[in-house]
């Protein structure tokens, strides 16, 4: 009997190792590449560089236009993260503290509007952007990031402050505090945690995207990283410059990477209750 | 409270209305002229809009290719849900009963693919494919299985296959730790109980740990389907594009190539209403069915 656990508990770990191999190596790997010549990689593309330089870093940085699709997603991201807080913050104070009429109602909407497919919403958003000349404006793909994500933040944050006490508000609100007051000086710091959360969440999320980046992006100078290596990887089928390719994945990692080794554990927490709203 | 009720009204409008008007503008409105736009022809051109009825509708069920991008998307609904409910439960319980020293390792490295850009992903896989560079047909060709190898994204028959395998890599992390909160959630006095009743793991299993983990599995699974049929064209679309020859074509592709490629916005905003109502109607008819009792012992 202690001998079967012992051999099943072993035995157990098996998959456990195969699929945490099948996960990391593909990034390994592309860590790698990205130090590889193009003869290397052809030449047997799983051995490891002959050495380390920073050629293609280098390369894809400056000739691909990594450089500055990495500036583009910083900017989309910083802009898209702070302007979808000033949009969900007091909307999930009202709705989560100030039980006006149809504040449930309210609160379905958005709540409704994580559940629909966008797809069908990019070709007027297409239109109406062109019509405002805001094509290839990376003002406007930050605003429609930050828009596309309210939903989820509200969620969010209406369940982080559903949990805190409301005695500090009401006697704030005693002392004669304006409300504008109590939401941005008592509640915000309040929710700071929730605040975090949120954020980090919509940062990956901005940072990751890439379907209405190809879609409201027109030119080299605009794309963000996402519609970059894309580009990058279709034209490599003619250009060779896996390398370079390599290097340019690399460069978008790892921003995400660091982000995910500091708050790993907020990151879970936030997709699992962003996940569990269905 | 101080406050006359006009200044309350005002603070109500301030927190509400702006972040109402944007995504009224850039979400409501959108979803709605889509809807509008698909009884029309139009090319892009202002001032070009032909109504046209439901002229696009018949085009619709009379394209052949439409059948197709639908069982393309359900075909990848159904593997990833399998894929992904199956491992994300084995390494759930595994993480959570067995009390392995590493199991935070695991838990972090399994994760970390649901961060990841879907962009990095499907290049990264694509190079796994790759019939010359690939290590799927190097491996193959290793244990002396040449004639398996082939050029997996090219052929007509595994290429849809062949996108199985990222998305379920991808998407695991995830589901595999909600189910392992739904775990950790089972009062321990309960396979105790079971223990001394002489059930052995297999059927404490089935008979403690689904039934009390189902709100989790039934949410995973919704969840699953809802992000397939609304996103599975992103990875379609870095990976293959929806070929070869339209043998990876979903719904959402085959949208963006017709309104945004072939400027049929009229037609490719008619595929996103049928995107639209197929996957409500799915959500619907899932949420029917994964319907059960709530259990408590």
């Amino acid at each position: 009997m202690k001998l079967g656990k012992l051999l099943f508990k072993a035995g157990i770990r098996i998959p456990l190792l195969i699929w945490a191999l099948i996960v990391i190596y593909p990034i390994i790997w592309m860590f790698l590449g990205a130090f590889k010549s193009n003869g290397e990689i052809f030449a047997s593309p799983w051995a490891l560089p002959k050495s380390f330089s920073f050629d293609n870093f280098i390369l894809a940085w400056t000739e691909f236009n990594i450089g500055s699709s990495f500036m583009n997603s910083i900017f989309v991201t910083v802009l898209g993260t702070f302007l979808c807080l000033v949009f969900a913050l007091p909307t999930s104070y009202a709705i989560e503290r100030l039980k006006f009429k149809g504040s449930k109602i309210l609160f379905n909407v958005y709540l409704s509007a994580m559940m629909i497919p966008m797809v069908l919403g990019w070709i007027p958003l297409f239109f109406l952007l062109l019509k405002f000349n805001m094509i290839d404006n990376l003002w406007a793909l930050s605003l429609i990031y930050a828009v596309t994500q309210i939903p989820f933040s509200i969620f969010i944050l209406t369940s982080f402050m559903g949990s805190i006490p409301k005695e500090m508000e009401e006697s704030a609100a005693m002392d004669g505090m304006s409300p504008y007051g109590i939401l941005f000086k008592i509640i915000t710091p309040l929710v700071m945690t929730g605040i975090i959360t949120v954020s980090i969440m919509n940062a990956v999320t901005f940072w990751n995207e890439y379907f209405m980046a190809l879609i409201f992006l027109q030119t080299d100078e605009s794309y963000t990283l996402g519609v970059a290596m894309d580009l990058m990887n279709k034209e490599a089928q003619y250009t060779n410059a896996w390398g370079a390719l390599f290097a340019g994945l690399s460069i978008a990692i790892i921003p995400v990477l660091l982000v995910y080794a500091i708050f790993q554990r907020k990151i879970v927490k936030g997709m699992i209750e962003g996940a569990v709203k269905g | 409270m101080v406050q006359s009720k006009r200044q309350k009204q005002l603070f109500l409008l301030f927190c509400l209305l702006p972040t109402f008007i944007v995504f009224a503008i850039f979400t409501v409105y959108p979803l709605l002229n889509g809807l509008y736009l698909s009884f029309f022809e139009w090319s892009g051109m202002s001032g070009n809009q032909k109504f046209i009825g439901l002229e696009n509708y018949k085009q619709l069920f009379s394209d052949s290719i439409i059948p197709k991008t639908i069982w393309h998307d359900y075909f990848l609904v159904i593997t990833k849900v399998i894929g992904i409910m199956i491992l994300a439960t084995f390494f759930a319980v595994a993480l959570t009963q067995l009390k392995i020293k590493e199991a935070p390792f695991y838990r972090i490295v399994f994760f970390f693919p649901n961060i990841m850009s879907v962009v990095i992903i499907g290049i990264l896989w694509q190079f796994i494919y790759n019939p010359n560079l690939g290590i799927i047909n190097s491996g193959l060709t290793l244990i002396g299985l040449e004639e398996w190898a082939r050029p997996w994204l090219g052929s007509l028959t595994w290429a849809l296959p062949s996108l199985v395998l990222p998305s379920v890599w991808a998407g695991i992390g995830l589901f595999m730790l909600m189910l392992m909160g739904g775990i950790m959630n089972v009062p321990k006095n309960l396979y105790e109980a079971a223990d001394i009743d002489g059930a052995n793991e297999w059927q404490q299993f089935w008979k403690v740990t689904v039934p009390l983990v189902w709100p989790q599995i039934k949410t995973s699974i919704l969840y699953i389907v809802i992000t397939t049929l609304n996103g599975s064209f992103i990875i379609v679309q870095v990976m293959t594009g929806g070929g070869p020859n339209n043998a990876t074509q979903v719904m959402g592709s085959y949208l963006y190539q017709q309104a945004f490629k072939q400027y049929n916005f009229g037609y490719g905003a008619t595929i996103g209403v049928m995107i639209l109502i197929l996957s409500l109607l799915t959500v619907l008819i899932l949420q029917y069915f994964l319907k059960r009792e709530k259990v408590e012992y």
